[in-house]
Protein backbone atom coordinates (compact mmCIF):
# COMPACT_ATOMS: atom_id res chain seq x y z
CA UNK A 1 0.00 0.00 0.00
CA UNK A 2 1.27 3.36 -1.09
CA UNK A 3 0.39 6.93 0.83
CA UNK A 4 0.44 10.10 -1.20
CA UNK A 5 0.03 13.64 -0.03
CA UNK A 6 -1.84 15.99 -0.72
CA UNK A 7 -2.58 19.92 0.26
CA UNK A 8 -6.05 21.34 -1.22
CA UNK A 9 -6.13 24.78 -1.40
CA UNK A 10 -10.01 24.96 -1.86
CA UNK A 11 -13.16 22.37 -2.09
CA UNK A 12 -13.70 20.57 -4.84
CA UNK A 13 -12.23 17.79 -7.34
CA UNK A 14 -8.57 17.29 -7.43
CA UNK A 15 -6.93 14.78 -10.39
CA UNK A 16 -5.17 11.53 -8.22
CA UNK A 17 -5.16 9.58 -11.63
CA UNK A 18 -1.38 9.90 -11.66
CA UNK A 19 -0.88 8.95 -8.19
CA UNK A 20 -3.18 5.33 -9.07
CA UNK A 21 -1.10 4.77 -11.99
CA UNK A 22 2.23 5.46 -10.38
CA UNK A 23 1.31 3.20 -7.73
CA UNK A 24 0.05 0.42 -10.11
CA UNK A 25 3.03 0.81 -12.65
CA UNK A 26 5.08 0.37 -9.38
CA UNK A 27 3.34 -3.02 -8.39
CA UNK A 28 4.67 -4.43 -11.28
CA UNK A 29 0.64 -6.12 -11.07
CA UNK A 30 -1.25 -6.96 -14.71
CA UNK A 31 -4.22 -8.13 -13.48
CA UNK A 32 -5.97 -7.97 -10.70
CA UNK A 33 -7.73 -4.66 -8.27
CA UNK A 34 -6.68 -1.40 -7.77
CA UNK A 35 -7.99 0.02 -4.50
CA UNK A 36 -8.17 4.27 -3.62
CA UNK A 37 -9.15 4.94 -0.32
CA UNK A 38 -9.58 8.44 1.32
CA UNK A 39 -8.52 7.94 4.95
CA UNK A 40 -10.56 10.85 5.92
CA UNK A 41 -14.22 11.89 7.51
CA UNK A 42 -14.30 14.92 4.96
CA UNK A 43 -13.19 14.37 2.00
CA UNK A 44 -13.93 11.37 -0.56
CA UNK A 45 -12.91 9.29 -3.84
CA UNK A 46 -14.76 9.56 -7.46
CA UNK A 47 -14.49 8.94 -11.08
CA UNK A 48 -15.43 12.54 -13.03
CA UNK A 49 -14.85 13.33 -17.13
CA UNK A 50 -11.84 15.50 -17.46
CA UNK A 51 -12.25 17.00 -20.26
CA UNK A 52 -14.65 20.20 -19.71
CA UNK A 53 -13.51 21.73 -16.08
CA UNK A 54 -17.13 23.04 -15.65
CA UNK A 55 -18.38 20.00 -15.94
CA UNK A 56 -16.23 19.38 -12.66
CA UNK A 57 -17.77 22.87 -11.05
CA UNK A 58 -20.83 21.09 -12.31
CA UNK A 59 -20.87 18.05 -10.04
CA UNK A 60 -19.18 20.23 -6.91
CA UNK A 61 -21.68 22.22 -6.97
CA UNK A 62 -24.42 19.74 -6.96
CA UNK A 63 -23.03 18.26 -3.87
CA UNK A 64 -22.97 22.12 -2.21
CA UNK A 65 -27.14 22.16 -3.83
CA UNK A 66 -28.06 19.01 -2.08
CA UNK A 67 -25.97 19.54 1.63
CA UNK A 68 -25.40 22.92 2.17
CA UNK A 69 -23.59 24.42 4.59
CA UNK A 70 -25.32 25.34 7.59
CA UNK A 71 -25.38 26.36 10.90
CA UNK A 72 -27.66 24.28 12.59
CA UNK A 73 -26.32 20.63 11.96
CA UNK A 74 -26.04 18.91 14.94
CA UNK A 75 -22.48 17.69 14.82
CA UNK A 76 -20.82 21.09 16.12
CA UNK A 77 -17.29 20.04 17.61
CA UNK A 78 -15.90 21.27 14.72
CA UNK A 79 -17.25 24.06 11.87
CA UNK A 80 -20.15 24.11 9.62
CA UNK A 81 -18.35 22.92 6.75
CA UNK A 82 -16.92 20.32 8.62
CA UNK A 83 -20.35 18.95 9.58
CA UNK A 84 -21.57 19.37 5.90
CA UNK A 85 -18.50 17.54 4.64
CA UNK A 86 -18.99 14.63 6.98
CA UNK A 87 -22.66 14.30 5.24
CA UNK A 88 -20.73 14.64 1.30
CA UNK A 89 -17.93 12.38 2.19
CA UNK A 90 -20.66 9.62 3.46
CA UNK A 91 -22.90 10.02 0.84
CA UNK A 92 -19.67 10.09 -2.14
CA UNK A 93 -17.89 7.22 0.11
CA UNK A 94 -14.47 6.73 0.90
CA UNK A 95 -13.01 4.33 -1.52
CA UNK A 96 -13.28 3.07 -5.54
CA UNK A 97 -12.32 -0.09 -6.54
CA UNK A 98 -10.66 -0.08 -10.10
CA UNK A 99 -9.71 -3.38 -12.53
CA UNK A 100 -6.39 -3.66 -13.66
CA UNK A 101 -5.99 -5.51 -16.98
CA UNK A 102 -2.83 -5.86 -19.06
CA UNK A 103 -1.22 -3.29 -16.43
CA UNK A 104 -3.64 -0.65 -17.10
CA UNK A 105 -6.34 0.76 -15.12
CA UNK A 106 -9.81 0.12 -15.90
CA UNK A 107 -10.90 3.39 -16.47
CA UNK A 108 -12.63 4.87 -19.67
CA UNK A 109 -11.84 7.30 -22.15
CA UNK A 110 -13.74 10.06 -20.03
CA UNK A 111 -12.84 8.93 -16.65
CA UNK A 112 -10.29 10.31 -14.40
CA UNK A 113 -10.12 9.33 -10.39
CA UNK A 114 -11.06 12.36 -8.23
CA UNK A 115 -9.93 13.25 -4.83
CA UNK A 116 -13.23 15.25 -3.34
CA UNK A 117 -11.99 17.76 -0.95
CA UNK A 118 -15.04 19.13 1.27
CA UNK A 119 -13.55 21.11 4.21
CA UNK A 120 -10.25 22.42 2.76
CA UNK A 121 -7.76 23.83 2.35
CA UNK A 122 -6.46 20.94 4.91
CA UNK A 123 -3.32 18.25 4.55
CA UNK A 124 -4.48 15.01 3.15
CA UNK A 125 -3.73 11.59 2.50
CA UNK A 126 -4.47 9.36 -0.24
CA UNK A 127 -3.86 5.19 -0.07
CA UNK A 128 -3.76 3.22 -3.02
CA UNK A 129 -3.45 -0.29 -2.71
CA UNK A 130 -2.80 -3.42 -5.44
CA UNK A 131 -3.85 -6.28 -5.48
CA UNK A 132 -3.03 -9.19 -8.18
CA UNK A 133 -0.52 -11.32 -10.29
CA UNK B 1 9.22 38.98 53.33
CA UNK B 2 10.93 36.33 51.96
CA UNK B 3 8.19 34.15 52.00
CA UNK B 4 6.07 36.18 50.36
CA UNK B 5 8.70 36.39 47.62
CA UNK B 6 9.34 32.68 47.51
CA UNK B 7 5.61 32.55 47.34
CA UNK B 8 5.74 34.68 43.93
CA UNK B 9 8.28 33.30 42.50
CA UNK B 10 6.73 30.16 43.22
CA UNK B 11 3.64 31.17 41.64
CA UNK B 12 5.91 32.76 38.35
CA UNK B 13 8.27 29.83 38.10
CA UNK B 14 5.13 27.39 37.79
CA UNK B 15 3.43 29.22 34.56
CA UNK B 16 5.21 26.33 32.54
CA UNK B 17 3.59 23.50 33.95
CA UNK B 18 -0.12 25.98 34.08
CA UNK B 19 -0.20 25.79 30.67
CA UNK B 20 0.85 22.41 29.77
CA UNK B 21 -2.22 21.11 32.65
CA UNK B 22 -4.42 23.50 31.80
CA UNK B 23 -4.85 24.44 28.02
CA UNK B 24 -6.31 20.93 26.85
CA UNK B 25 -9.40 21.35 29.88
CA UNK B 26 -9.82 24.88 29.05
CA UNK B 27 -9.86 23.91 24.90
CA UNK B 28 -12.42 21.26 25.98
CA UNK B 29 -14.50 23.75 27.67
CA UNK B 30 -14.15 26.20 25.08
CA UNK B 31 -15.26 24.01 22.16
CA UNK B 32 -18.84 23.57 23.46
CA UNK B 33 -19.69 26.77 25.35
CA UNK B 34 -21.07 28.32 22.56
CA UNK B 35 -23.56 26.36 19.75
CA UNK B 36 -22.94 27.13 16.21
CA UNK B 37 -25.99 29.11 15.51
CA UNK B 38 -24.88 31.36 18.86
CA UNK B 39 -22.22 32.09 17.23
CA UNK B 40 -23.28 33.31 13.77
CA UNK B 41 -25.42 35.36 15.93
CA UNK B 42 -22.31 37.51 17.37
CA UNK B 43 -22.22 40.76 15.78
CA UNK B 44 -20.22 42.51 18.69
CA UNK B 45 -18.14 40.99 21.57
CA UNK B 46 -17.66 43.05 24.79
CA UNK B 47 -14.87 41.66 27.04
CA UNK B 48 -15.20 43.00 30.62
CA UNK B 49 -13.42 42.83 33.92
CA UNK B 50 -11.67 44.69 36.31
CA UNK B 51 -8.13 44.54 37.54
CA UNK B 52 -6.07 41.62 35.80
CA UNK B 53 -8.95 40.38 34.29
CA UNK B 54 -9.37 43.73 32.51
CA UNK B 55 -5.62 43.74 31.63
CA UNK B 56 -6.22 39.79 30.02
CA UNK B 57 -9.16 41.64 28.03
CA UNK B 58 -6.93 43.91 26.59
CA UNK B 59 -4.29 41.76 26.02
CA UNK B 60 -6.51 39.03 23.91
CA UNK B 61 -8.85 41.89 22.29
CA UNK B 62 -6.68 42.23 19.24
CA UNK B 63 -6.05 38.48 18.79
CA UNK B 64 -9.89 38.13 18.84
CA UNK B 65 -10.85 41.37 16.45
CA UNK B 66 -7.93 39.81 14.26
CA UNK B 67 -9.73 35.91 13.82
CA UNK B 68 -12.97 37.05 13.86
CA UNK B 69 -13.33 40.40 11.60
CA UNK B 70 -15.80 41.25 14.55
CA UNK B 71 -16.17 44.60 16.54
CA UNK B 72 -14.53 43.53 19.85
CA UNK B 73 -14.35 45.76 23.12
CA UNK B 74 -12.14 45.39 26.51
CA UNK B 75 -14.10 47.06 28.64
CA UNK B 76 -13.75 47.96 32.81
CA UNK B 77 -16.82 46.13 34.41
CA UNK B 78 -18.31 50.05 35.66
CA UNK B 79 -18.59 51.00 32.36
CA UNK B 80 -20.01 47.65 31.37
CA UNK B 81 -22.36 47.80 34.75
CA UNK B 82 -23.77 50.99 34.28
CA UNK B 83 -23.01 52.71 30.41
CA UNK B 84 -24.06 49.83 27.74
CA UNK B 85 -27.25 49.13 29.01
CA UNK B 86 -28.12 52.91 30.01
CA UNK B 87 -31.34 53.75 27.94
CA UNK B 88 -31.35 51.31 25.94
CA UNK B 89 -34.25 48.95 25.65
CA UNK B 90 -34.11 45.42 25.61
CA UNK B 91 -35.55 45.17 21.88
CA UNK B 92 -37.16 42.14 21.38
CA UNK B 93 -33.84 39.70 21.26
CA UNK B 94 -32.18 42.43 18.81
CA UNK B 95 -29.49 42.70 21.38
CA UNK B 96 -29.00 38.68 20.92
CA UNK B 97 -26.22 39.96 18.72
CA UNK B 98 -24.05 41.26 21.72
CA UNK B 99 -21.64 38.66 23.86
CA UNK B 100 -20.42 39.81 26.93
CA UNK B 101 -17.24 37.64 27.88
CA UNK B 102 -17.18 38.62 31.79
CA UNK B 103 -14.02 37.37 33.07
CA UNK B 104 -13.27 37.53 37.10
CA UNK B 105 -11.35 34.38 38.43
CA UNK B 106 -12.86 34.75 41.86
CA UNK B 107 -16.20 35.61 39.95
CA UNK B 108 -17.53 37.64 42.97
CA UNK B 109 -16.45 40.81 42.01
CA UNK B 110 -19.50 42.57 42.31
CA UNK B 111 -19.53 45.42 39.58
CA UNK B 112 -18.57 42.43 37.34
CA UNK B 113 -21.56 40.08 38.53
CA UNK B 114 -23.49 43.69 38.12
CA UNK B 115 -22.73 43.94 34.63
CA UNK B 116 -23.41 40.53 33.61
CA UNK B 117 -26.98 40.14 35.14
CA UNK B 118 -27.74 43.81 33.50
CA UNK B 119 -26.41 43.02 29.99
CA UNK B 120 -28.02 39.09 30.53
CA UNK B 121 -31.32 41.39 31.07
CA UNK B 122 -30.56 43.43 28.06
CA UNK B 123 -30.81 40.16 25.79
CA UNK B 124 -26.68 39.54 25.09
CA UNK B 125 -25.34 36.12 24.93
CA UNK B 126 -23.10 36.61 28.45
CA UNK B 127 -20.44 33.72 29.15
CA UNK B 128 -18.43 34.03 32.01
CA UNK B 129 -15.11 33.42 32.43
CA UNK B 130 -13.86 32.44 35.89
CA UNK B 131 -12.26 29.77 37.94
CA UNK B 132 -15.26 29.48 40.36
CA UNK B 133 -18.36 28.23 38.49
CA UNK B 134 -20.29 28.18 41.81
CA UNK B 135 -19.44 32.18 42.14
CA UNK B 136 -22.22 34.91 41.72
CA UNK B 137 -20.72 36.20 38.50
CA UNK B 138 -20.89 32.63 36.83
CA UNK B 139 -24.79 32.22 38.61
CA UNK B 140 -25.46 35.70 36.52
CA UNK B 141 -23.83 34.55 32.98
CA UNK B 142 -26.05 32.29 30.52
CA UNK B 143 -22.89 29.96 30.20
CA UNK B 144 -19.59 29.53 32.04
CA UNK B 145 -16.02 28.82 30.68
CA UNK B 146 -14.26 26.94 33.57
CA UNK B 147 -10.55 28.00 33.89
CA UNK B 148 -10.71 26.90 37.42
CA UNK B 149 -6.54 25.76 37.97
CA UNK B 150 -4.62 23.45 40.55
CA UNK B 151 -4.42 25.57 43.86
CA UNK B 152 -0.87 27.54 44.69
CA UNK B 153 0.84 29.44 47.19
CA UNK B 154 -0.68 33.03 48.14
CA UNK B 155 0.91 36.06 46.15
CA UNK B 156 -0.43 38.56 43.58
CA UNK B 157 -2.45 36.79 41.42
CA UNK B 158 -0.11 35.85 38.08
CA UNK B 159 -1.35 31.77 37.79
CA UNK B 160 -4.78 33.18 37.66
CA UNK B 161 -4.02 35.86 35.08
CA UNK B 162 -2.64 33.48 32.65
CA UNK B 163 -5.25 31.26 33.23
CA UNK B 164 -7.80 34.22 32.27
CA UNK B 165 -5.61 34.44 29.20
CA UNK B 166 -5.87 31.13 27.72
CA UNK B 167 -9.68 31.28 28.68
CA UNK B 168 -10.09 33.95 26.26
CA UNK B 169 -7.40 32.55 23.55
CA UNK B 170 -9.04 29.37 23.28
CA UNK B 171 -12.40 31.20 23.13
CA UNK B 172 -11.22 33.96 20.47
CA UNK B 173 -9.58 30.41 18.26
CA UNK B 174 -13.17 28.85 18.55
CA UNK B 175 -15.28 31.42 17.52
CA UNK B 176 -12.87 32.17 14.70
CA UNK B 177 -12.34 28.33 13.59
CA UNK B 178 -16.05 28.32 13.33
CA UNK B 179 -16.86 31.56 11.78
CA UNK B 180 -15.02 30.06 8.92
CA UNK B 181 -12.45 33.02 9.63
CA UNK B 182 -9.63 30.83 9.84
CA UNK B 183 -9.08 27.09 8.43
CA UNK B 184 -9.17 24.20 11.41
CA UNK B 185 -5.90 23.19 10.65
CA UNK B 186 -4.48 26.78 10.79
CA UNK B 187 -7.18 26.44 14.41
CA UNK B 188 -5.44 23.61 15.43
CA UNK B 189 -1.64 25.13 14.92
CA UNK B 190 -2.37 27.81 16.59
CA UNK B 191 -3.68 25.90 20.01
CA UNK B 192 -0.49 24.38 19.70
CA UNK B 193 1.28 26.83 19.87
CA UNK B 194 -0.43 28.15 22.01
CA UNK B 195 -0.21 25.26 24.46
CA UNK B 196 3.62 24.55 22.97
CA UNK B 197 4.38 27.85 24.88
CA UNK B 198 4.66 26.36 27.92
CA UNK B 199 8.23 24.72 26.63
CA UNK B 200 9.18 28.90 25.80
CA UNK B 201 8.32 29.52 29.73
CA UNK B 202 10.11 26.32 31.28
CA UNK B 203 12.85 27.79 33.17
CA UNK B 204 12.15 31.23 31.71
CA UNK B 205 11.75 32.54 34.92
CA UNK B 206 15.15 31.41 36.57
CA UNK B 207 16.70 32.89 33.18
CA UNK B 208 15.49 36.37 33.48
CA UNK B 209 15.63 36.50 37.70
CA UNK B 210 18.97 38.02 38.39
CA UNK B 211 18.82 40.29 35.52
CA UNK B 212 15.55 41.80 37.12
CA UNK B 213 16.49 41.82 40.31
CA UNK B 214 19.80 43.78 39.31
CA UNK B 215 17.44 46.52 37.18
CA UNK B 216 15.50 46.23 39.92
CA UNK B 217 18.66 47.16 42.23
CA UNK B 218 19.95 49.54 40.12
CA UNK B 219 16.91 52.04 39.88
CA UNK B 220 17.31 52.61 43.79
CA UNK B 221 13.88 53.34 45.59
CA UNK B 222 11.85 54.67 43.01
CA UNK B 223 7.93 55.70 44.44
CA UNK B 224 6.47 55.86 40.55
CA UNK B 225 6.77 53.87 37.13
CA UNK B 226 5.23 54.00 33.76
CA UNK B 227 4.61 50.61 31.93
CA UNK B 228 4.39 50.76 28.37
CA UNK B 229 3.10 48.90 25.19
CA UNK B 230 0.80 48.46 22.47
CA UNK B 231 -1.95 46.03 21.55
CA UNK B 232 -1.29 42.88 23.50
CA UNK B 233 1.52 44.19 24.93
CA UNK B 234 -1.10 46.85 26.25
CA UNK B 235 -2.59 44.26 28.38
CA UNK B 236 0.93 43.47 29.67
CA UNK B 237 1.78 46.75 30.34
CA UNK B 238 -1.35 47.05 32.62
CA UNK B 239 -1.09 43.57 34.58
CA UNK B 240 3.03 44.59 35.10
CA UNK B 241 1.24 48.35 36.49
CA UNK B 242 -1.12 46.19 38.61
CA UNK B 243 1.29 43.64 40.44
CA UNK B 244 3.64 46.71 40.74
CA UNK B 245 0.91 48.74 42.94
CA UNK B 246 -0.17 45.16 44.51
CA UNK B 247 3.18 43.59 45.46
CA UNK B 248 5.77 47.04 46.17
CA UNK B 249 3.07 49.26 46.70
CA UNK B 250 4.37 52.30 43.95
CA UNK B 251 2.27 54.62 41.85
CA UNK B 252 2.41 52.40 38.95
CA UNK B 253 0.59 53.35 35.49
CA UNK B 254 0.28 51.48 31.94
CA UNK B 255 0.37 53.84 28.90
CA UNK B 256 -0.30 53.22 24.87
CA UNK B 257 3.03 53.89 23.08
CA UNK B 258 2.02 56.36 21.22
CA UNK B 259 -0.28 57.98 24.41
CA UNK B 260 3.09 58.18 25.70
CA UNK B 261 4.67 60.62 23.50
CA UNK B 262 1.13 62.71 24.26
CA UNK B 263 1.17 62.57 28.25
CA UNK B 264 3.47 60.96 30.07
CA UNK B 265 6.46 62.33 28.57
CA UNK B 266 5.61 65.57 29.93
CA UNK B 267 6.13 64.51 33.79
CA UNK B 268 7.99 66.10 35.83
CA UNK B 269 11.75 64.85 36.72
CA UNK B 270 11.84 62.07 34.43
CA UNK B 271 15.31 60.58 36.23
CA UNK B 272 13.10 60.02 39.11
CA UNK B 273 10.28 57.50 36.95
CA UNK B 274 11.63 54.01 36.07
CA UNK B 275 10.10 53.42 32.59
CA UNK B 276 9.25 49.62 31.54
CA UNK B 277 8.56 49.08 27.60
CA UNK B 278 7.17 45.90 26.08
CA UNK B 279 8.76 45.69 22.36
CA UNK B 280 8.03 42.64 21.04
CA UNK B 281 9.97 42.47 17.39
CA UNK B 282 6.92 40.90 15.26
CA UNK B 283 4.66 43.83 16.87
CA UNK B 284 3.13 45.98 14.20
CA UNK B 285 4.20 48.74 16.26
CA UNK B 286 7.25 48.17 16.77
CA UNK B 287 8.70 51.17 14.79
CA UNK B 288 7.07 53.77 16.64
CA UNK B 289 8.46 51.09 19.83
CA UNK B 290 11.69 51.99 18.78
CA UNK B 291 11.61 55.64 18.37
CA UNK B 292 10.65 55.55 22.02
CA UNK B 293 13.51 54.32 22.83
CA UNK B 294 15.46 57.51 21.61
CA UNK B 295 12.22 59.38 23.42
CA UNK B 296 13.72 57.33 26.82
CA UNK B 297 17.42 58.17 26.06
CA UNK B 298 16.43 62.23 25.39
CA UNK B 299 14.33 62.47 28.75
CA UNK B 300 17.14 60.77 31.07
CA UNK B 301 13.97 58.02 32.06
CA UNK B 302 15.65 55.42 33.66
CA UNK B 303 14.19 51.96 31.08
CA UNK B 304 14.04 48.33 30.47
CA UNK B 305 13.14 46.94 27.37
CA UNK B 306 11.51 43.64 27.45
CA UNK B 307 11.75 42.66 24.03
CA UNK B 308 13.20 39.55 21.75
CA UNK B 309 16.05 41.14 20.21
CA UNK B 310 19.08 41.71 22.33
CA UNK B 311 19.59 45.08 19.95
CA UNK B 312 16.81 46.72 20.93
CA UNK B 313 18.36 48.88 22.57
CA UNK B 314 21.80 48.75 24.99
CA UNK B 315 22.33 45.57 26.84
CA UNK B 316 21.85 47.50 30.20
CA UNK B 317 18.30 48.09 29.28
CA UNK B 318 17.39 44.85 27.82
CA UNK B 319 15.68 41.92 29.31
CA UNK B 320 14.88 39.23 26.36
CA UNK B 321 12.38 37.04 26.05
CA UNK B 322 11.66 34.24 23.25
CA UNK B 323 10.44 35.35 20.08
CA UNK B 324 6.61 34.65 19.27
CA UNK B 325 3.88 35.85 17.75
CA UNK B 326 2.59 39.08 19.12
CA UNK B 327 -0.49 37.76 19.42
CA UNK B 328 0.27 35.42 22.50
CA UNK B 329 3.00 37.65 23.68
CA UNK B 330 1.26 38.41 26.81
CA UNK B 331 1.59 34.68 28.00
CA UNK B 332 5.48 35.45 28.07
CA UNK B 333 5.37 39.14 29.18
CA UNK B 334 3.55 37.72 32.40
CA UNK B 335 6.94 36.61 33.70
CA UNK B 336 9.50 39.67 33.48
CA UNK B 337 6.17 41.98 34.72
CA UNK B 338 5.86 39.42 37.63
CA UNK B 339 9.23 39.29 38.40
CA UNK B 340 10.05 43.24 38.35
CA UNK B 341 7.01 43.31 40.88
CA UNK B 342 8.26 40.89 42.87
CA UNK B 343 11.75 42.43 43.16
CA UNK B 344 10.46 45.73 43.32
CA UNK B 345 8.38 44.81 46.59
CA UNK B 346 11.55 43.23 47.77
CA UNK B 347 13.75 46.50 47.62
CA UNK B 348 10.88 48.54 49.03
CA UNK B 349 10.59 46.32 51.85
CA UNK B 350 6.72 46.46 50.70
CA UNK B 351 4.55 43.84 52.19
CA UNK B 352 1.99 42.54 49.26
CA UNK B 353 -1.23 44.77 49.72
CA UNK B 354 0.29 46.94 52.62
CA UNK B 355 -0.98 43.41 54.38
CA UNK B 356 -4.37 44.47 54.03
CA UNK B 357 -3.75 46.38 57.66
CA UNK B 358 -4.06 49.89 58.79
CA UNK B 359 -5.51 52.39 55.95
CA UNK B 360 -5.98 49.56 53.55
CA UNK B 361 -7.75 47.17 55.94
CA UNK B 362 -11.06 47.41 54.04
CA UNK B 363 -9.45 45.26 51.64
CA UNK B 364 -9.61 42.62 53.51
CA UNK B 365 -11.20 39.36 51.98
CA UNK B 366 -11.54 41.57 49.07
CA UNK B 367 -14.28 43.45 50.76
CA UNK B 368 -13.89 46.87 48.08
CA UNK B 369 -14.58 44.82 45.50
CA UNK B 370 -17.19 42.28 46.67
CA UNK B 371 -19.12 44.18 49.15
CA UNK B 372 -20.37 47.17 46.54
CA UNK B 373 -23.85 47.44 46.61
CA UNK B 374 -24.96 45.91 42.84
CA UNK B 375 -27.70 47.59 41.30
CA UNK B 376 -29.72 46.18 38.69
CA UNK B 377 -31.72 48.34 36.02
CA UNK B 378 -35.07 47.23 37.30
CA UNK B 379 -34.77 47.63 41.26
Amino acid sequence: MQSFSLSTDHNGLYDITPMAEAELAASGVTAGMLLVSIPHSTAAVTVVSPWDVNGLEDVNDEIHRLVPTRIDFKHQHDTPQDAAGHVKAALIGHSRMFIVNEGKLGLGHSQKVYFWEFDGPRNRTVQVQVIGK
Amino acid sequence: MSAELDSFLMQIRSLSDLLHEATPRIESNARTILSTPEIYGIRHIILTGSGDSYAAALAVAPALRAWTGLPVQPMVSMEASRYVDHGRPPLSGRNRGLLVVSISSSGEAARLVEATHRLRALGAITLAVTASPASRAAQAAEKTLDISIPASVSAPGTRSYVASLLGIYLLSLRIAEVLMCMTMDRAGALRSELAGMSNALHGLSESMEAAARERIDAWGLFHAADVLGSGPSFGSASYTAAKLVEAAGIHASAQDVEEFHHLNYFVDTPESIPTILFAPTRSVAVNRTRELVTTLEQLGRPYLAITDDTRFAPAKNVLVLPQVDEFFSPILQTVPGALLSAFTAVKRKAVHYRGHTGPWRGAVDAALVRNSKIELANQ
